[in-house]
């Protein structure tokens, strides 16, 4: 077998690829020369009694026919395969539902948690936690209370024996974080709280608060407003604003209460903020004296900062929520569409 | 406490300041401003009327035909009030004018006579809400004057919320303090002259405390000759705008003292105290007294009462007694104004279910240095309104006056606390204003005397706060976070608990919350962990919420079923939260557990047929997710015979709860962490729930200890799987576990894989028999297996199953 004999086994395999009308007479064609048993293999094998000069070129030869023939063969199997697919339905609707199966809701409140979380983890806070059940001395007293403060009473607090009590705000964290570890601190405690209101559209006996506690060498007002400005335009969105306002809580002095710009109307006045333009967050404030010497930190050496949220409430304003009792019904269309 | 702004302007002059800029200025000091209300309008056309004359309407009974001067010209009225006669002051409303109630004034026939104007009532004209007769005005004012002037409408009442530190605000002249300081303006007193005459009261009356402790001060005026009468109208009006209802001059004298300056005041009629003697005690036992608010109380020796010679008059610092106070016929009348202390005043608040504008101001801490100033001032309006004669001199027993505290404040300290580097001079004169005398400055820093009604103000940074506030909180810079770590600080706990969460959302379920509180009779239902160790609130607020959670699974399942109520055909929940026990020794204990439920045909994706949910699927369906979050979390794998599995195990689970044989435990080291299965029939048949739903509850610990693991790496196999699948028929009773286990037990360390891919039972296989099928996947390290190789392990594995578990093997 010549190189020309070759070249007219070629042509004659490329026509016959190009005639092939039907995927099946393509295979045949496939068969007839690629084939276990093919022309191929039987020009493969007369080529070991080629002269050894010839071998080379007639090796060059058959792969050079070997690749066309498997490209042309490809090639047209692709324009078989597209004109069988022209115009042909598929037996199956590719517009049924999918079948995986969704991704499901994470609550708001644990959202609102989350996020508080991850905002002040790049401040450096880390997360603290208490116990639901307190007993009074970190609930009240090492918090300032006085001892006939109204929110003491049975009236406002479930009691529990031998003076537990359901907490009523997460600062009792602070004291416990304060009693373990000396100074710095940079904490946050989110948490469950209790108290005996009577359950309206933004009351529960049970709720969520956030505490937050830094204390260091110099912590100033300065920072407070800073990094609670800082909080609300991560949490609600960056052109909103923040006001403080002198207040009284025991645990700090000065005391503040700080409000949100409304994220709805911006300050003009709407139905969400009741027209103010502001929306009441919560209370913050400097650590008071007495606190630190409760937990034996020296007021001379360090100072700090101490704030709280409500959990709901935020959440309420952010995901434009009407009734708290809504974030504890759990009707699954409900927690389905916050997915 | 309602602050009248024309009765504030006496006491500081705002002029030049809008109301809601007086507002904002407490508002932001630390008196929040919760409300501005307007009393009464300007009503324009409304004027004062002389009455000239009464006639009978002659077709009407109830009608007065009134002839009325109104300044410029008479006129003829129909009324239907008779609260006044010829001579009277009344305020007419002239034709076309509109009153606040709406009401147009228009010419009209009353029963035939016509009228062209109207005389109004108080509440017509949005004054009060007093509809018993028309509004009459002083005597002597001039016919035609605007009822606005008379009246000093429209009047504007600023709404305060004072914080517990600083009873010094609940007084006008508090707040007028507070306001001269932001404002920089001074504080205008009234002027307490008037004449005395007549035995001293020293003669007259004696009185004796003998409670230092609970009553460090006691003062005593006398006035004679009073007669009582209606207040003023400027009077009522003030207290009306205050939220005070007028009684009689006397009585009005009392509330309108206190309101302007803070002090409780008491007046008793002297005729009624025996032996004319007052005496600051105890309570002895067994002795009771009627209130003002005619209820009749027992006292007990825990409480201070006002005696006369004879009986407790009064409960002090909260209410006088009904016998002993100011009646219509009083001449002459006892001014009490006294100092109580907070304590004792709070627990016989608490004690006899009674508190007052007196009580909730000596609660709070009232003024010790301020007694004797009002008690002068009262003196001085009884007079001048009831025509009474001050007794010369006032009994005053104040043993041990206190003496000004000294409180120290450092500049440097301020500026670092603050955070801005206010001046000294500033600082100096903010407490200026405030009239918190300096008693001496340095360049380190000064001293405050604090005076007697800062009862708030006992260390250095109530002195800062005091520089805060009035500086203004605004004027403090909000400077860019700066990011501080502090080391050792753990955030892993926090981090994994939110990765459950997310892990479990991501696998198709919803977060739910319910409250801490569960009712007994959902736990009675439900029987889900021991009544012995449950936390039973002493005080709960509803019987719904009588008892602390011991379990998450009453509420899922009393959620599930009211979402099955409300037509929800499928729900996949999960609630992770607290409950709580007691332990040995009673002991309060809480654990965070994790709870799931699921309702419905959660599973299906894609076309869900309508097909009944069953208990196997429902409860395979909480199976998978129990698994996946295993793996997700990265709880321990037991390696055996090459494969990792979850190193849980399962053992059957009772209990009324479930359904029997239903309900699995998890075991985890042997320990059980938790539990699944398909709620009972009975207990579902309490939401009308036919259709199997499944609920789990297991601890949260084990499932965040480990899941910040970081899993090692596994090269990938270096030789081809040889597949084999595995089919028989056993007995009914023969579990998944079972076959796994022996498999396990027979296999070479070639098999690595096994899945099950079919369960089957019906007529051709007989009853109480199925058949299984399993996909077993065979590997060897370091080789490729041959088909003869795989054929020998897989027919020995065969084998094992066969004998081990009776099984007749149905395919190779």
């Amino acid at each position: 077998m010549n190189v020309q004999e070759l070249m007219a086994v070629q042509t004659q395999a490329l026509a016959e690829v190009a005639d092939a009308g039907a995927p099946a007479e393509l295979e045949a064609v496939r068969v007839r020369y690629l084939g276990r048993k093919g022309q191929l293999q039987t020009i493969m094998e007369s080529l070991k009694s080629a002269l050894p000069a010839d071998r080379p070129a007639l090796g060059r030869a058959v792969n050079e026919l070997k690749q066309s023939l498997t490209a042309a063969l490809e090639a047209r199997k692709a324009v078989l395969d597209a004109a069988a697919d022209a115009g042909k339905t598929s037996a199956w609707d590719a517009t049924l539902p999918g079948s995986w199966r969704r991704v499901g809701s994470i609550h708001p409140v644990s959202q609102v948690i989350a996020e508080a979380i991850r905002i002040f983890a790049r401040l450096g806070f880390t997360v603290a936690d208490g116990p639901d059940i307190e007993d009074e001395y970190h609930n009240f007293d090492a918090l300032n209370t006085p001892a006939h403060h109204p929110s003491r009473d049975t009236q406002d607090t479930f009691w529990l024996e031998g003076r537990r009590l359901l907490r009523t705000q997460t600062s009792p964290v602070q004291i416990r974080v304060m009693e373990s570890q000396p100074p710095p601190v940079r904490i946050i405690a989110p948490g469950r709280c209790y108290r005996r209101d009577t359950a309206d559209a933004t009351h529960g006996a049970n709720f969520h608060q956030i505490e937050g506690l830094y204390v260091d060498r110099t912590v100033s007002m300065a920072d407070l407003k800073g990094d609670i400005t800082y909080f609300a335009r991560e949490m609600m969105g960056a052109d909103i604003n923040v006001r403080f306002r002198p207040h009284f809580f025991p645990f700090t002095e000065p005391s503040v209460e700080y409000d949100f710009s409304c994220h709805v109307c911006h300050g003009t006045g709407c139905r969400v903020c009741k027209q103010s333009g502001w929306i009441e967050i919560s209370g913050c404030g400097m650590v008071n004296p007495k606190v630190f010497r409760r937990v034996g930190y020296d007021p001379e050496t360090v100072t700090g900062y101490a704030f709280g949220m409500g959990v709901e409430r935020i959440a309420m304003i952010k995901y434009g929520i009407e009734d708290i009792r809504l974030l504890y019904d759990n009707d699954a269309r409900w927690l389905e569409a916050l997915a | 406490m309602r602050i009248p702004l024309s009765w504030l302007a006496e006491y500081v002059d705002l002029s030049g300041i809008a109301p809601t800029d007086v507002a904002a200025r407490l508002t932001f000091s630390g008196t929040e401003v919760e409300g501005i209300e307007t009393i009464g309008a300007s009503c324009p056309g409304v004027v004062a009327a002389d009455v000239r004359a009464i006639a009978k309407h002659p077709n009407a009974d109830r009608l007065r035909l009134v002839r009325v001067f109104d300044g410029t010209a008479e006129m003829e009225v129909v009324c239907g009030a008779s609260n006044f006669e010829a001579g009277a002051r009344v305020a007419l409303a002239r034709l076309g004018v509109t009153l606040p109630n709406g009401l147009t004034i228009a010419a009209t026939k009353i029963r035939g006579v016509s009228s062209s104007a109207m005389l109004c009532a108080a509440d017509e004209l949005g004054v009060s809400d007093d509809h018993s007769g028309l509004l009459l005005l002083p005597p002597d004012t001039a016919p035609g004057t605007p009822l606005a002037e008379v009246l000093g409408l429209p009047e504007t009442v600023l709404v305060v919320e004072v914080t517990p530190n600083r009873p010094d605000c609940l007084s006008l002249i508090g707040i007028a303090r507070e306001l001269a300081a932001l404002c920089g303006r001074n504080v205008r007193r009234p002027e307490l002259e008037f004449a005395a005459a007549g035995a001293p009261i020293g003669e007259r009356v004696r009185v004796s405390v003998e409670d230092p402790a609970r009553c460090p001060r006691y003062t005593a005026r006398l006035l004679d000759g009073a007669r009582s009468a209606p207040s003023p109208l400027w009077m009522q009006r003030r207290l009306r705008a205050a939220g005070v209802r007028p009684i009689s001059n006397l009585v009005d004298v009392t509330n309108y003292v206190m309101l302007e300056c803070g002090q409780p005041l008491h007046a008793f009629d002297l005729r009624m105290l025996k032996e004319s003697r007052i005496v600051v005690r105890r309570a002895a036992a067994g002795e009771s007294l009627r209130t003002l608010d005619a209820t009749a109380h027992a006292l007990t020796p825990e409480m201070l009462v006002i005696a006369d010679g004879a009986h407790p008059v009064a409960l002090a610092g909260i209410m006088g007694g009904a016998e002993s106070g100011i009646a219509d016929d009083t001449t002459t009348v006892l001014i009490e104004s006294a100092c109580f202390e907070p304590t004792g005043i709070r627990a016989t608040v608490k004690a006899v279910g009674l508190a007052s504008e007196s009580s909730y101001r000596f609660e709070r801490g009232v003024d010790i240095g301020n007694c004797e100033w009002a008690s002068r001032r009262a003196a001085q309006l009884m007079a001048q309104l009831s025509g009474a004669t001050v007794a010369p001199g006032v009994l005053d027993c104040y043993p041990v006056p206190p003496a000004p505290r000294p409180v120290a404040m450092r500049w440097e300290r301020a500026q670092a606390l603050l955070g801005i580097p206010l001046e000294s001079r500033e600082m100096m004169a903010i407490f200026k204003a405030l009239e918190l005398p300096v008693a001496g400055a340095t360049d380190a820093g000064c001293t405050v005397a604090v005076p007697s009604f800062r009862v708030d103000l006992e260390q250095e940074v109530d002195l800062i706060e005091e520089v805060a506030r009035v500086h203004g909180l605004d004027k403090i810079p909000a400077p860019a976070p700066v990011a501080r770590l502090v080391p050792g600080a753990d955030d892993r706990p926090s981090r994994s608990r939110e990765q459950l969460r997310a892990r479990l959302a991501g696998l198709g379920l919803d977060e739910a919350m319910n409250y801490s509180f569960v009712s007994e009779r959902l736990l009675g239902l439900c029987q889900v962990g021991d009544p012995a160790t449950r936390v039973k609130l002493p005080n709960p607020i509803s019987a719904d919420h009588t008892i602390l959670r011991d379990s998450l699974l009453p509420q899922m399942i009393e959620t599930l079923g009211r979402n099955k109520a409300r037509q929800v055909t499928a729900a996949a929940l999960f609630e992770i939260g607290r409950v709580f026990s007691r332990g040995t020794g009673g002991v309060y204990q809480e654990e965070e557990r994790l709870a799931i439920g699921l309702l419905g045909p959660v599973g299906r994706g894609g076309i869900v047929s309508r097909a009944p949910v069953t208990a196997e699927e429902v409860f395979g369906a909480l199976k998978g997710v129990v698994e996946a979050i295993w793996s997700a979390q990265r709880l321990p794998v037991r390696e055996i015979a090459g494969m990792r599995r979850p190193a849980v195990d399962w053992i059957g689970c009772d209990g009324p709860l479930f359904e029997a044989g239903q309900a699995l435990t998890i075991l985890l080291d042997g320990q059980p962490v938790g539990r699944l299965g398909v709620v009972s029939r009975a207990v579902r048949a309490e939401w009308r729930m036919t259709e199997p739903i499944a609920v789990l509850e297991m601890a949260v610990a084990p499932l965040l200890a480990h899941a910040l693991d970081v899993p090692a790496a596994r090269p990938l196999p270096a030789y081809p799987p040889v597949a084999r699948d595995l089919a028989f028929v056993v007995a009914d009773a023969v579990r998944h576990e079972d076959v796994v286990a022996t498999l396990l037990q027979a296999a070479p360390k070639e098999l690595v894989d096994i899945r099950l891919f079919d369960v089957f039972r019906g007529d051709a296989i007989g009853a109480g028999r199925k058949s299984m099928a399993y996909a077993l996947t065979y590997r060897a390290a370091h080789k490729t297996l041959t088909d003869e190789e795989t054929n020998r392990m897989h027919e020995s594995v065969m084998q094992a199953v066969s004998k081990g578990l009776h099984a007749e093997i149905r395919a190779g």
